[in-house]
């Protein structure tokens, strides 16, 4: 469906800010994987601004839409025994998912 | 009715699709937090489990898949549900046996039903007449 509402939560990152990933429990119902979560990354890219999946899968239409984001990680900051020293990951958040970090 | 065969076999064959963890279960007192976390964790949210190479293979969509994407579109277009997430957390409420159990849209047209019948488009009698007179027609008991 169309989204129609007025900008949301105003966005909090930009390109190339590190963040990490919220390390929130399970409960009925995500789209942030296990294996992100606690790890840090760098801000890829900025994408567009929509409901997050917790409340567009109740049909929480009222709920204010966020900013998503592309965080890059390094494969060996997801698995230790990663073997490539240069490979990353990318994967995409809303807004509420990340939080800031300064190293 | 169905034979009694056809009812053994049917009770046979859910009992094999019990989680495979190898240790019964029967509602206990206490559960692990690392247990309760696994039965907490989406279905659909695979990557980093250990798992056997899979072969690679290209297969067209068949007609009643195609109907089924269809379908679940139409939903979203005449705003009965969103068709994304909506969705997706329909096909995640089948539960771990049955979302690896089914074929892909087949977790689709299950959530699409479930659906309709939890936001009393149709009731659950209305689709079980439905489902058998199908049935009937096509010569299926």
């Amino acid at each position: 469906m169309e989204n129609t509402k007025a900008t949301g939560v105003p966005a909090r990152f930009n390109v190339g800010d590190r963040v990490r990933v919220k390390e929130l429990p399970n409960l009925f119902y995500t789209r942030t994987q296990m294996f992100v979560r606690g790890v840090s990354g760098t801000i890829a890219e900025r994408t567009y601004e929509d409901l997050i999946p917790e409340d567009d899968a109740w049909n929480r239409d009222s709920a204010q839409p966020e900013q998503f984001y592309i965080v890059r990680f390094r494969q060996k900051d997801l698995w230790e025994d990663y073997p490539f020293e240069g490979d990353t990951l990318q994967s995409e958040f809303p807004d509420r998912w990340l939080e800031p970090i300064s190293d | 009715m169905p034979s009694r065969n056809d009812l053994q076999q049917y009770y046979e064959t859910e009992a094999q699709l019990a989680p495979t963890i190898h240790q019964h279960q029967d509602w206990p007192y206490e559960i692990s937090h690392r247990r309760f976390q696994a039965y907490m964790a989406p279905p659909h949210d695979v990557g980093g489990e250990a798992d056997a190479p899979v072969r690679y293979e290209e297969k067209e969509e068949e007609l009643w898949e195609l109907n089924t994407y269809v379908t679940c579109e139409v939903l979203g277009w005449r705003g009965i549900w969103n068709a994304e997430e909506r969705r997706r957390r329909g096909n995640n409420d089948l539960g771990l046996s049955l979302y690896y159990g089914f074929p892909y849209y087949g977790r689709w047209i299950w959530a699409a039903a479930r659906m309709l019948v939890d936001k009393n488009h149709i009731s659950l009698t209305e689709l079980l007449e439905k489902v058998a007179e199908v049935r009937a027609r096509h010569g299926k008991h």
